[in-house]
């Protein structure tokens, strides 16, 4: 089950930079934007392998701990990217 | 001159000569000096990043050191085998000798009360059926059959025999030291060991002089043992991580002693291919010297409040065997510190879960700071800088438990399954300032880990079984 996780997480991975490289090309996201874009879904990333592996370990507690210390904080992030950046304002001409 | 200016493609689209001729090739100048200062930053930034990592990674399998990292007095002297508390325990002769002993810890007789252990009724708590019973016996009974009959203190066992059997006449030459240590660490994988560390040996670890309880008689290195040791190989094995949850259920018991089975028969199988090579070994347990430091001179862990050795991985979720040779054409290995010591002096979670109160909650100091009485800390190891625990009452509690407890190896922030995300922690542990070790303890609280006395590990355990995947 590890190495499943690892594949999906993997994917994601590669799914996730595309989007960077996606986004950053057609925004201005300058330092701020890229930073907080780039960590946040480090951070939903890092939620699913921490969440998984604990779930498989058998310590469910620390998987719901893990969803509310790390994903919530890369939620908040990619919101404010979103919010902040991801908009006709910073679209790049 | 410009990039676009080498390139035909763009040259043919601009017009030979005009204003916005310049003006569109400067343009393009900056953004490729643009690009061109983007990518070296990037480039900074993860040969940076992986400089950190590679930095992170070499510090988490612990940093070398040229000294030993537990300071001990030049007039330390080595510990008499008959003061350690499970010789003493065990024998009849040492009880009729010291009952001033007996008289310090409120009339309480160690060898009459040693002689219950293990032989109480069974109880309708969790995990003290029946059933844990059983596989507790399973785990451990098997080593009466391998080591002897005093526990595993006791040496000159069966399978740790002193006798040099299978001995070849002929010695097997390595062509360097390193090779001879990988030869070694090779062979002691291939048994089964999950460590394995080679260091000189060292008088001060070793016990003298030696007790064999059966014969109720002092045994002397020089005139009784078959060799004179020079370098001693520390192998490692690992409890099950469910087993040990359990703790203080008699489900540790099953554990422990199956990884002290394994430990023998790898200290056992791999001083018999010493021999087969030419060299004197013998195989040893917790007899003859103590177990965790040679460990940490061997680079395989550190010294934590719990008296057990801190290692990468495992935490203290390991049992200890060693092998003595006369082999010395070997690479020794260095001691490492992992940044145990610091952590453990912001943590003390082994400490708050001990139910006999045995750990101390103090920092480490050269002599027990429970008590300064000699006849109550008999069995102390004085002139080394350490947390000093009072084993009499560990030892007190697994009388009462009937059953060893393991509630400190269970509780310890170090003590993991082998699962990929406690390697973010483990590089957090080593990157974090130590004042940052006390919140990481009530992180581990709160995440819900090293939980002790829980009827629900005892079911998570028979339901689950191993936690590898």
């Amino acid at each position: 089950m590890m190495e499943l996780m690892w594949y999906v997480v993997g994917f994601l991975a590669g799914v996730s930079g595309y989007l960077v490289y996606m986004l950053s090309r057609k925004y201005n996201l300058g330092v701020i934007g890229l930073g907080s874009l780039i960590i946040g879904l480090f951070l939903i990333l890092f939620t699913v392998a921490w969440s998984v592996g604990s779930v498989l370990e058998g310590v469910p507690r620390a998987a719901s701990m893990g969803i509310v210390f790390f994903a919530m904080p890369g939620i908040v992030l990619l919101t404010f990217t979103a919010k902040r950046f991801l908009t006709p304002r910073y679209r790049k001409t | 001159m410009t990039e676009n200016m080498h390139d035909p493609g763009v040259s043919n689209k601009m017009p030979s000569s005009s204003g916005s001729n310049r003006g569109e090739g400067n343009s393009k100048s900056k953004t490729s000096r643009r690009s061109f200062l983007k990518l070296s930053v990037a480039g900074a930034g993860v040969a940076a990043a992986g400089a950190a990592g590679i930095t992170v990674a070499r510090r988490m399998e612990g940093i070398p050191q040229d000294t030993l990292p537990i300071p001990i007095n030049d007039d330390f002297k080595p510990i008499d085998q008959r003061n350690v508390l499970h010789i003493f325990a065990y024998s009849k002769a040492l009880d009729q000798k010291h009952p001033e002993r007996t008289k310090k810890f409120g009339n309480y007789n160690f060898y009459e009360r040693f002689k219950t252990f293990y032989n109480g009724p069974y109880r309708k708590d969790p995990g003290y059926t029946q059933l844990e019973r059983a596989l507790a016996i399973g785990g451990f009974a098997l080593l009466s059959k391998l080591h002897g009959p005093y526990g595993l203190s006791n040496p000159d066992g069966l399978l740790s025999s002193w006798k040099q059997e299978m001995l070849a006449k002929s010695q097997y030459e390595f062509p360097s030291k390193q090779e001879a240590s990988q030869v070694i660490k090779s062979a002691a994988a291939l048994y089964g060991a999950i460590k394995c560390g080679i260091t000189r040996r060292d008088r001060r670890f070793d016990y003298d002089p030696l007790y064999d309880i059966g014969q109720e008689r002092e045994l002397s290195w020089e005139r009784d043992f078959p060799f004179e040791p020079k370098t001693v190989i520390v192998i490692m094995t690992e409890m099950d991580y469910l087993a040990m949850s359990t703790a203080p259920s008699w489900i540790t018991d099953a554990t422990v002693g199956n990884a002290y089975v394994e430990a023998l028969k790898i200290a056992a199988q791999t001083a018999l291919f010493l021999r087969q090579l030419g060299y004197k070994a013998v195989a040893t347990m917790n007899d003859m010297g103590m177990c965790g430091p040679y460990a940490v001179a061997a680079g395989l862990g550190e010294g934590g409040r719990n008296g057990q050795v801190i290692t990468t991985g495992y935490g203290p979720r390991v049992r200890i065997s060693k092998v003595y040779t006369d082999l010395d054409y070997v690479e020794y290995d260095k001691p490492k510190t992992l940044g145990v010591a610091s952590f453990c002096l912001q943590c003390k979670r082994c400490a708050e879960s001990c139910p006999s109160e045995a750990i101390t909650f103090d920092g480490p100091s050269w002599e027990p700071t429970y008590s300064s009485d000699p006849d109550y800390i008999w069995h102390a190891a004085k002139g080394v800088y350490k947390f000093h625990n009072d084993t009499k009452k560990c030892f007190k509690f697994w009388i009462e438990n009937d059953g060893a407890c393991a509630n400190c190896i269970a509780s310890c922030p170090y003590n993991k399954p082998d699962f990929s995300h406690h390697r973010f922690v483990d590089i957090m542990n080593v990157v974090a300032p130590s004042q940052v070790h006390g919140l990481m303890k009530e992180f581990d609280i709160l995440f819900g880990y090293g939980t002790v006395s829980d009827p629900a590990a005892v079911k998570k355990f028979w339901k689950k079984g191993r936690t590898k995947t």
